[in-house]
């Protein structure tokens, strides 16, 4: 009963929903007896030979009324109740997609997709039909039930009702008694299910092995193994599921017979007519339903519990970052400062960054490099405040980045992450999805600056191809300029490259990385790569390893510095060599290798 | 069509199904029986003031002992038809599986995994719905309506030929609501995976959206197709309102009305009746719940049809691995390769081998080496027989490699491969890999060939230590011993190497080289190197670049020529001293 009173708020909220769903259910419960009524009038006045047509004319008019009435009345409660069932569900999904966009990355990368996923599929729909199906046969069972059973005993004899309930306990607790069997079975029969998905699974993964092995055959022996499990597993299941229908049939012929067989008794005493005991039999087979009934709901409120808890429990996560009381709601402007002592991920133990200072003024451009996890991300998503570094350790303009709103600090700011991720949607509304009004001429400006125009112009619906999951398959080249179109589209007074040219090939990236540099004179812009031809032309640039500056400078001050980034460029110059094909020249390269390493 | 074919899995368990109706004749037979008992009773005995005891007993004990039996056959009944309906769908999965294990690599590399394991695991579980619910739940309740159909011509039959009428208006109701739901639900579906769509991208996609500050036109576009989805379960809601239950107790309800119009009037005729009214009414009453329960099933059939559609697409899949030509039984006994001019192509349109000709003589080791892309593995997908050769020639000791069985061409070629792949099992399975002729001292000897047998006789259970999924509980390097333990239990003629690009710790990587030395020997070896450092010893090194053999030669030879080998040579070199100084 507790999902009724937590889910209460809704009952409330939806209130003219549920009274009058509930009140035209009771209605119909109420019209349900009157037909077995209006059969017992007829077959007594058969019986007593005093039918006249008049009479039968009456009473079938009335009956034919009563049954419009019933099916109109019987929509009517469905769209009443059903409906507010499904608006909560609405709600409920509304709910938590408004929560998940509070919610920063650490929530998102401490969670499975597929779980957050299942809460707002199957968690939501569990409570949905607790709030519609549930509320029916709460109602269903007890009111229609009792009612029956109340109108059994105070308008034909309360002797025989009680008789012919006497075995319908009985079958509630057989059906409540199967029902666990049922589950115990139901788990095993879902493991041995997912005993066989892992086998496909497993045999499609390692689809080359088993053929270079040959070993189709043997695979589709083991798999046949397994699929007689599932078999078996199921079969155990069907012995207990075969056994309701069996059960209540049983329970319905016993109880029939006994209001027979007693019925008869109370006939031939006079204690009842013919057609008293006709009406009783019809509102006999009314009850079946309600003790079924009692038994689906207990399983129903329990899924619906269980449901319900790990939505709120989902929707009580607090948001880790979010604005400050009184925060600058300025859109963040001027130079960039880091002074990081140390910044340590919440899970990790060894910071992700240590002893990190530097002041980009406003107009200049930083160039990070460094290994894969030197901490060059997590430099970046500090200025973002994806995650929360210690007070006052990053600021722009003066003013650290905890105290500007999260919208004025990133507004300023035009993000490239390193994995591109485009929506399923066209090549305009992506490019434009951080500006949706932006104009046709704007996006394809920003096109041409990030140099994907071309590409776009090659596709058969040029700006209005579908891309993402269900569109069309675009390099990962092409993704990573459209995110950079993207960001331009923003024209950020900050504007973050974070290893977004990757799969650029150099000349391209060359030309972008020029463009950029005319198109964006005056404004910062903070570059990460891996490929060091793309920060050449930085003011500074930084080298971190393990999450420490280990080399700064200009490239020129760098290369002269002999370190890693030097040995790091020769390096990149000979693979661009191996790339081409290999020639002649680059011997020089080759040569310095060996030694800047010793 | 698809129905047809699904039906055609029940012809192995005809007999079975026989008995199975039979059963379900029977318990139908008692069910509608019991009315009648007790129509007789009521009409024929059952008199205010005489209290018929006799015949109470008589037709009590009668009727009792119709019920059990009939709610023991009903048991069995369906027990039955649920156990046939498992064998079937096992049948059908065993088929789709089977089917998938001869398709060649070209059907996987454009068929995403996941797609396809839910063919086989969930597709085949939504048929499995329709045989164990909506097959029994039709066959069940038409047996049943058409038992009390033919109870009330027992009754009386010109009332029972009026009744008739119900079943034109039935199947109406039915053509009707099968069309409408078929077409809301599918608007339902629709919209959910829509929105299922929206919510997994915008929870991968978040940080893009925060950044960019798009939180509130996704929430408003989110709500939009929430809405929608609300609308379109709400249509299902007023279809199921206006013809599902509603409409059938109207129906019943108009039919109580009827034969009590027809009783009302026969009246004046004949005797009275009022046990056959009774039964009468008692009967409807029985018939309609089926209906219901039918027109219930409906669009879960409409649901079954579409994945079984997809399984037979599967079952009809023409993308088939390479198999032998020509007859005969040839051998691979000395091990000799000969590319011949091959070109290939996987799409047909852009070639990644072009004129590839080399011999790997017996016993010799052929190093393949080269950037991404350059054509290294299909060499290796060719000389694998994994996809089919258009042009040129690949023969083995002078066959033409198509001509080879499946058998003694995976028996007498070893291929180890970068990924190594481990599966759910012990490690003894792992090695065996289902081989079941090869002994205990084989694997062993094997594992101690590879020197796996050190870190495997440490295990808490040795060989009988079970191997989690996809080998997660081992490091890289024991993985991939184990693999090499795997390939040289067979001790093949011919080692086809596709060397794993991994890190290891410095102990395992020499035991690793040392492994693969002492698997080389004797065999002829075509390798995929990606550490120069390990194939200085080849008798051949292939230099490829975009498909075409740009500089071949032993390490000294191809130093000498100072070309792109070369440079790749040093290159490496640099690393690895960057690495360890």
């Amino acid at each position: 009963m507790r999902i009724f009173r937590d889910l209460w708020w809704f009952f409330k909220q939806e209130k003219k929903s549920y009274i009058l769903g509930v009140g035209v259910l009771l209605v119909v419960a109420l019209l349900e007896i009157f037909p077995p009524y209006v059969v017992r009038l007829v077959v007594d006045a058969i019986e007593g030979e005093k039918l006249t047509t008049g009479f039968l004319l009456k009473w079938l008019t009335l009956l034919a009324v009563a049954g419009i009435t019933m099916y109109i009345l019987r929509y009517f409660w469905r769209i009443l109740l059903f409906g507010a069932a499904f608006r909560l569900g609405q709600q409920l999904r509304g709910e938590l997609y408004a929560h998940f966009t509070r919610m920063s990355p650490r929530f998102f990368n401490r969670r499975r997709t597929g779980d957050l996923m299942a809460h707002a599929t199957n968690d939501v729909q569990a409570v949905r039909v607790t709030a519609g199906e549930g509320v029916l046969t709460f109602v269903d069972s007890l009111v229609l039930g009792g009612l029956v059973v109340l109108s059994m005993a105070v308008f034909i004899s309360w002797k025989l009702t009680l008789i012919a309930l006497v075995p319908m306990p009985f079958m509630a607790w057989a059906v409540g008694r199967y029902g666990k069997w049922m589950h115990e079975r139901f788990l095993k029969a879902q493991a041995a299910f997912s005993d066989i998905n892992n086998k496909v699974q497993e045999n499609i993964s390692g689809v080359r092995v088993v053929k270079a092995f040959g070993r189709e055959e043997a695979e589709k022996r083991s798999f046949h193994r397994l699929s007689l499990d599932v078999v078996e597993k199921n079969i155990s299941v069907a012995r207990i599921d075969a056994l309701f229908g069996p059960t209540i049939s049983l329970i319905v012929g016993v109880s029939f017979f006994l209001t027979v067989a007693f019925g008869a008794v109370y006939v031939t005493n006079g204690e009842m007519t013919i057609g008293q005991l006709t009406q009783f039999t019809l509102y006999l087979g009314q009850l079946i339903w309600p003790m079924l009934a009692f038994g689906f709901l207990t399983n129903i409120m329990q899924r619906g519990r269980a449901s319900y808890d790990r939505i709120r429990s989902l929707l009580n996560v607090e948001p880790d970052i979010s604005d400050r009381e009184g925060a600058v709601t300025r859109p963040a402007s001027g130079e960039i400062r880091f002074n990081l002592s140390r910044f340590t991920y919440p899970e990790a133990e060894t910071p992700a960054l240590h002893r990190v200072q530097v002041t980009v003024p406003q107009g200049a451009t930083l160039g990070v490099v460094g290994k894969t996890g030197s901490g060059k991300t997590t430099l970046f998503r500090l200025l973002l405040r994806e995650v929360e570094g210690p007070p006052g350790s990053v600021s722009i303009g003066g003013i650290p980045v905890e105290e500007y709103t999260l919208s004025a600090l990133r507004s300023a700011i035009g993000y490239v992450p390193q994995d591109h991720f485009l929506f399923s949607a066209t090549i305009r509304e992506n490019i434009a999805f951080g500006r949706p009004e932006a104009t046709d001429g704007e996006i394809e400006r920003v096109a041409r600056l990030a140099r994907v125009h071309e590409d776009i112009l090659r596709l058969e619906e040029g700006y209005d191809t579908l891309v993402g999951e269900r569109g069309v398959t675009l390099s990962g080249g092409q993704k990573q300029r459209l995110s950079i179109a993207r960001a331009l589209l923003l024209d950020p007074e900050i504007l973050i490259l974070d290893d977004s040219l990757s799969a650029v090939d150099a000349k391209t990236e060359e030309k972008i990385l020029e463009s950029l540099r005319k198109e964006r004179a005056g404004k910062t812009t903070l570059i990460a790569a891996h490929r060091l031809s793309g920060i050449e032309h930085a003011d500074e640039i930084l080298v971190l390893e393990d999450g420490a500056v280990i080399e700064r400078g200009t490239h020129r001050e760098l290369l002269e510095q002999e370190g890693w980034y030097a040995w790091m460029v020769r390096r990149q110059y000979l693979e661009s060599l191996i790339e081409k094909g290999g020639g002649a020249d680059g011997d020089e390269a080759v040569a310095r290798l060996p030694q800047t390493s010793s | 069509m698809v129905m047809r074919r699904l039906l055609g899995y029940l012809k192995p368990h005809r007999k079975t199904l026989i008995c199975a109706f039979i059963l379900l004749l029977l318990a139908t037979g008692a069910e509608v029986a019991g009315p009648l008992l007790a129509k007789i009773f009521i009409d024929d005995y059952l008199t205010p003031g005489i209290f018929p005891a006799k015949p109470l007993v008589f037709l009590g004990g009668a009727y009792l002992g119709l019920l059990l039996a009939g709610v023991v056959m009903q048991y069995f009944q369906q027990f039955t038809f649920h156990r046939i309906a498992l064998r079937v769908i096992q049948q059908l999965r065993v088929d789709v599986f089977g089917k998938v294990q001869h398709l060649g690599l070209s059907f996987f590399d454009r068929m995403p995994g996941g797609a396809l394991v839910s063919r086989i695991t969930n597709d085949t579980e939504a048929v499995k719905e329709l045989f164990v619910s909506v097959l029994s739940t039709f066959v069940q309740n038409l047996v049943l309506i058409l038992g009390v159909f033919v109870a009330l011509f027992l009754l009386n039959v010109e009332l029972a030929a009026y009744c008739l009428v119900l079943l034109p208006l039935i199947c109406g109701l039915m053509v009707v609501y099968r069309r409408l739901s078929h077409r809301a639900y599918r608007e339902v579906r629709r919209k959910l995976s829509e929105l299922n769509a929206k919510l997994s991208e915008s929870i991968q996609g978040m940080n893009v959206i925060q950044a960019l500050r798009q939180e509130g036109r996704l929430k408003r576009e989110f709500g939009v197709t929430n809405r929608e989805h609300y609308l379109a379960n709400m249509q299902t809601t007023r279809l199921n309102g206006l013809l599902l239950r509603p409409a059938v107790d109207l129906i019943y309800l108009l039919t109580i009305m009827a034969v009590l119009t027809f009783f009302g009037i026969g009246m004046e005729e004949s005797a009275v009746q009022i046990g056959v009214l009774y039964a009468f009414i008692n009967l409807l009453d029985r018939m309609f719940e089926p209906v219901n329960q039918m027109m219930q099933q409906l669009s879960f059939l409409q649901q079954s049809l579409v994945s079984a559609s997809r399984v037979f697409e599967l079952l009809d899949e023409e993308r088939l691995a390479p198999a032998r030509e020509g007859s005969g039984n040839p051998e691979i006994t000395r091990g000799r390769i000969v590319f011949d001019n091959v070109t290939f192509s996987y799409d047909g349109k852009t070639d990644v081998l072009k004129n590839i000709s080399f011999t790997a003589e017996p016993g010799q080791t052929v190093a393949l080496v080269g950037h991404t892309g350059s054509g290294k593995t299909s060499i290796i997908n060719l000389l694998m027989r994994f996809y089919p050769l258009k042009k040129g020639r690949i023969t083995i000791d002078g066959v033409p490699l198509e001509r080879y069985r499946d058998d003694e061409l995976r028996r007498k070629m070893g291929l180890v491969l970068q990924d190594p792949f481990l599966f759910v099992g012990t490690v003894e399975d792992n090695i065996r890999f289902h081989h079941p002729d090869l002994t205990d001292a084989e694997i062993r000897e094997a594992a101690r060939f590879v020197q796996a047998d050190s870190f495997i006789e440490k295990l808490p259970k040795g060989y009988r230590e079970p191997v989690g999924e996809r080998g997660a509980t081992f490091s890289s390097g024991q993985r991939q011993l184990l693999s090499f333990a795997r390939t040289m239990a067979l001790n093949p003629r011919i080692l086809v190497l596709d060397e794993a690009t991994a890190h290891v710790d410095t102990e395992t990587e020499e035991k690793i080289q040392e492994a693969l030395s002492r698997m080389r020997k004797g065999r002829t070896t075509i390798a995929i190197a990606h550490r120069l450092s390990t194939v200085q010893d080849a008798d051949l090194i292939l230099v490829l670049h975009r498909g075409e053999i740009l500089e071949r030669g032993t390490h000294q030879e191809l130093l000498a020529h100072q070309g792109l080998y070369h440079k790749m040579y040093r290159l490496q070199q640099g690393m690895e001293e960057s690495q360890t100084g």
